[in-house]
């Protein structure tokens, strides 16, 4: 259609006009063309910018639960009261109206009565719900939230019970602006295992293929040490995003969840919460503030069955901060509570080492069991004369094992030779760390084959042999240890994780299994010669004068051996470390107990009856958990 | 000749289609738009449906309306012989909207007269009256076009009521009084030696006066302009607000006042560009619901904007082909129109809907500085739209009663 054909044909002034109109409209639309087409998507990022606020939203963290799946760290739902801003807006305005008074104010003045009218507003509307907890907000904490999060609720009674919040749910529609929200709170419920646990620290930061700009983050936090910090990709899932739309003053207008939060993963741990409270009770109960450790090991398969170090901290008192109490008491320069001392701690094994050595003896065929050696009551090494606990005597293999004789083990050890009493330290990977927790643990020190070859003398040999000297080890590296001795051979990895798991279970997150018993190496020694050393440790705690009788349970058949290494500095004795290193049931060893515990009396004094107290928690265990097992097959 | 029914009946002429079509369509987006500008507000749900302005502005149309087709049942001649007095009419009015207590005084200017039911703008009659009394003058023959003294009045029926409405102050208003006028001069046959000076001197004076507002240290400034004026000037130029020899606290003081002034136009660009090449869909528009644009020209003066982010390029092409529709129905009219007359309304009633329309969609883009001048029948604004109308209605009469041949 071409309704203009002949504009102004014959009037050139009117076909002036008619063009400069046409130019002018023609400018018009490339002006629009420009700003809408060609620039439009910057202006659209101008607008979304202007009125769009991201809101980082964490993820529900994953549960950590022990192998019979009880929560050892969980998130749990704390309820509070959160006020609206956008929507008390009308209130505000309302309040500050019926507080002005009459006549011209300035600026500071109006600004003051608009900060108290607002606080007044919600504190008003809190008070009408006449809940029976204090509003936690301040006017401060009000202001502070009105000038930088305008758009985001604001928390102003914190820690509802559930009881209060059905209370709210009754009163809590009459008061506008007011809502229950729920967020997620950290909590340790069993308050146990904290070393191995770890803890939780403030933390609002964007992780890996997350968006990093957010306007605004709900608080969040990362894992700093033990499984929490291990596992803290698995535990933490994935944040979400939540979008508002806010208006020119800043309040919201609306919100929508862009891209929902994926809950964390559970990881399951090898850990019996049961047992593991048994070994901290009993660790606990050997004096107030007990330094030392226990390790719990599954012998079959090198699973840890519990871990446990002494003094301990509760990982709670971290979130949602740590106060400046606690953690004054947390770097207490003895007591060192966050040092997990059945890992990252070194110690000398002392007697508890004369495994190795009876080992490596009886292996190098040098050592009859029955053969008797003479004790004088000490060990003369050219000048030098290392007293031993044991009575004088004759000593055979058995009774100088049970008495934990020095002189008899020195003998052998000097007669083996330091080569082979080396060579099958190794075999124990001793001076090797297990991996079992990266970045707290250490490896101990264990001599090399080429320390022999710079200036190795007898006495050193002899001081290995008595697990003295250079030669540190870990609770936890014993276990390894003592596990090899009753199993025939095997040296596992320990395992403390046994899988992962999703808590939705799905296809797209398979579980992610750890498998158990995974081989190291193997001691490749006879079955004969480990006999002989598993029967002297059920003598240590059967025999009457074993060292370490005091372990004995009634129903359950233990061995063990008894160990109190002496740390001298200039000739002094200043500090002793015990141990107690055993396994139950002799006839098909199941638990391997690792006691150690610093500045004890002795290794049969102080530390067998801690062992006693957790074999008796055990068979408490195993009692009641087959007994339901049995009405179920009756049933 | 011979009979006189028998060619009026062959030759009956209808209202021109196209312009109506132009017209109602422009006011159907009107409504929408303004509905949308307003509805997005959580107070305008409250207010009582026939006190809401979209349908304010449909009454406006409707009165509007039956305005155009008041004027049109008169042959435009005979209105002519009655625009002197309309003329003065207004000119009175427009002394009187700037006397203090006739005048309403809203936004730093008297532009208002408070009739109760109706704020009167007298400088929308104005626009009317001018090129009424302008066209009625120029149609005398060409050749007393040529006599200094009657071009002198010419430009005096022009130049009275432009001091006037800029004493308001509002100099968008009146310099929408001086491009219709420029061109009828054009078109009436004024010589183009006078029509070259007249240009060559405002632009003159055009350019002292930005200069000065932009350059000159203040002593100098021999030109006064209203302040906002000024700043309006800045804003459009990216001039900074602070002289150059301010103290830090002038210059924050002048920085804050900058970006509350440039806001608008910030905002304006923003919603027109954000809607892309379709837009966001009717209602669906943030700036003006979220409050970035201003709510109180969101639905008047920038209710362009809404438009353009509602509806994107596509629909600013729509409505840019309504406004051609109407105005070269507008030059059809004129070029076909037998008297001289007929041709100057029309070409008054053309640039001045034209003149409308480029400065304020220029305006909302940053072509043009910001100026208080709505958008002929898609504003808000009894006033404005019922001349828009009468204007539109002045066409058609043009149309329906041009002489037979």
């Amino acid at each position: 259609m071409m309704p203009f054909p002949q504009i102004g044909r014959q009037d050139p002034p009117l076909r002036f006009i008619a063009l400069a109109l046409l130019a002018g409209l023609v400018v018009l639309l490339a002006g629009l063309w420009y700003v809408q087409v060609v620039s439009g998507k910057r202006h659209l990022e101008a607008q979304q910018n202007q009125s769009l606020r991201t809101l980082r939203v964490p993820a529900v963290r994953g549960q950590i639960t022990d192998r019979h799946l009880q929560s050892l760290a969980v998130d749990r739902p704390v309820y509070q009261v959160n006020a609206y801003l956008d929507e008390l807006r009308p209130y505000f305005q309302q309040e500050y109206r019926r507080r002005r008074p009459p006549g011209k104010l300035t600026r500071a003045e109006v600004s003051a009565l608009e900060k108290q009218a607002r606080f007044n507003t919600v504190s008003n509307f809190v008070r009408q719900l006449r809940l029976p907890v204090p509003m936690t907000l301040t006017e401060p904490q009000l202001h502070w939230h009105y000038t930088n999060k305008l758009a985001l609720p604001l928390s102003v009674v914190r820690g509802l019970t559930p009881a209060q919040v059905a209370v709210f749910m009754e009163r809590g529609g009459a008061v506008p602006g007011l809502d229950v929200s729920v967020a997620s709170a950290r909590t340790y419920p069993q308050a146990i295992a904290a070393h191995l646990i770890g803890y939780l620290k403030r933390d609002d930061s964007s992780f890996e293929d997350e968006d990093s700009f957010y306007h605004y983050r709900l608080p969040d936090f990362v894992g700093r040490i033990g499984i929490e910090s291990l596992f803290d990709q698995n535990l933490r899932g994935r944040a979400g995003t939540r979008t508002m739309l806010v208006n020119s003053l800043g309040y919201r207008q609306s919100e929508h969840m862009s891209t929902p939060a994926e809950a964390g993963h559970n990881v399951v741990l090898t850990l019996d919460l049961g047992i593991q409270r048994a070994a901290e009770q009993a660790l606990a109960s050997v004096r107030p503030d007990v330094e030392g450790a226990v390790v719990v090991m599954d012998p079959t398969n090198g699973d840890v069955l519990a871990l446990a170090s002494a003094p301990t901290f509760n990982p709670g008192d971290f979130v949602p901060r740590l106060e400046a109490e606690a953690w004054d008491r947390l770097r207490d320069p003895q007591l060192r509570p966050l040092i997990l001392r059945a890992t990252q701690e070194r110690y000398p094994p002392g007697s508890i080492f004369k495994i190795v050595t009876g080992l490596a003896a009886l292996e190098a065929g040098r050592l009859n069991p029955a053969e008797m050696v003479p004790n004088p009551g000490y060990f003369q090494l050219g000048s030098r004369s290392i007293k031993d606990t044991a009575a004088p005597g004759n000593y055979n293999f058995r009774r100088a094992f049970i008495h934990s004789s020095n002189t008899y083990f020195i003998h052998h050890g000097l007669q083996t030779g330091p080569d082979r009493l080396i060579e099958m330290g190794e075999r124990f990977f001793l001076g090797q760390s297990t991996g079992l927790l990266p970045g707290q643990e250490v490896a101990g020190q264990f001599p090399s084959p080429t320390k022999l070859r710079e200036g190795w003398a007898p006495g050193d040999t002899a001081n290995l042999s008595i697990g003295q000297g250079p030669i540190t080890v870990t609770p936890l590296q014993m276990a390894v240890m003592t596990s090899a001795i009753v199993n025939g051979g095997k040296v596992w990895w320990p395992r403390l994780v046994d899988r992962i798991e999703s808590p939705e279970n799905d296809a797209i997150n398979p579980v992610q299994q750890f498998p158990a018993a995974r081989l190291r190496g193997s001691l490749n020694a006879s079955q004969k010669n480990l006999d002989i050393i598993r029967d002297a440790m059920l003598a240590d705690v059967e025999d009457p004068e074993g060292t370490g009788r005091r372990a004995a349970v009634l129903g359950l058949r233990i061995g063990g051996k008894t160990g109190t290494a002496e740390i001298q500095r200039g000739g002094r004795t200043v500090d002793k470390i015990t141990w107690f290193v055993s396994f139950a049931p002799y006839e098909q060893p199941k638990y391997v107990v690792v006691v150690m515990v610093e500045s004890g009396g002795s290794g049969g004094l102080t530390c067998a009856p801690v062992a006693q107290k957790i074999y008796r928690a055990i068979q408490q265990l195993e009692r009641s958990r087959s007994a339901p097992a049995v009405t179920q097959v009756g049933g | 000749m011979f009979d006189a029914t028998l060619p009026s009946q062959q030759r009956k002429i209808r209202p021109d289609g196209l312009l109506l079509f132009g017209l109602l369509a422009l006011m159907v987006l009107g409504a929408a738009f303004i509905y949308s500008a307003r509805a997005a507000h959580e107070a305008s749900a409250l207010i009582a449906w026939h006190k809401q302005l979209h349908f304010r502005q449909i009454i406006w149309y409707g009165i509007g309306t039956l305005a155009a087709i008041i004027v049109c049942l008169k042959d435009y001649r005979t209105l002519a012989r009655w625009s002197l007095v309309f003329y003065w009419a207004t000119t009175l009015l427009l002394v009187a909207v700037i006397i203090p207590g006739i005048g309403a005084m809203r936004y730093g200017a008297r532009r208002w007269i408070d009739l109760g039911f109706f704020q009167l703008q007298p400088s929308e009659l104005a626009k009317l009256a001018v090129i009424l009394a302008l066209a009625q003058f120029l149609s005398r023959p060409q050749e007393e076009l040529r006599e200094p003294r009657t071009l002198l009045k010419a430009f005096g029926l022009i130049a009275l009521p432009f001091l006037l409405v800029l004493k308001e102050p509002d100099l968008g208003s009146a310099l929408m009084l001086a491009a219709p006028g420029l061109a009828m001069f054009y078109v009436g046959g004024v010589p183009p030696r006078f029509l070259k000076r007249l240009i060559g001197g405002g632009a003159i004076f055009a350019l002292l006066l930005v200069a000065s507002v932009l350059f000159a240290p203040p002593k100098w400034q021999v030109l006064k302009l209203e302040d906002y004026q000024k700043r309006r000037l800045l804003v459009y130029f990216g001039m900074n607000y602070a002289p150059a020899n301010a103290t830090p606290a002038e210059r924050s003081r002048a920085l804050a006042d900058q970006r509350r002034d440039s806001y608008n136009v910030e905002q304006a660009m923003i919603s027109v560009g954000s809607g892309g090449l379709t837009g966001k869909g009717w209602r669906q528009g943030t700036q003006n619901a979220l409050g970035y644009l201003p709510r109180g020209v969101a639905h008047n003066d920038f209710i362009f904007s809404v438009m353009a982010e509602e509806s994107g390029f596509v629909g600013s092409l729509i409505v840019l082909a309504l406004y051609a529709t109407v105005l070269f129905v507008g030059i059809r009219i004129a070029s076909q129109t037998r008297d001289r007359l007929g041709k100057l309304l029309a070409v008054g009633v053309v640039t001045l809907l034209f003149s409308h329309v480029f400065v304020n969609i220029g305006m909302n883009i940053r072509l043009v500085p910001v100026t208080g001048v709505p958008l002929p029948l898609l504003s808000y604004g009894g006033s404005s739209v019922i001349c828009s109308l009468v204007a539109a209605g002045l066409l058609q009469n043009v149309h329906l009663h041009q002489k037979s041949i």
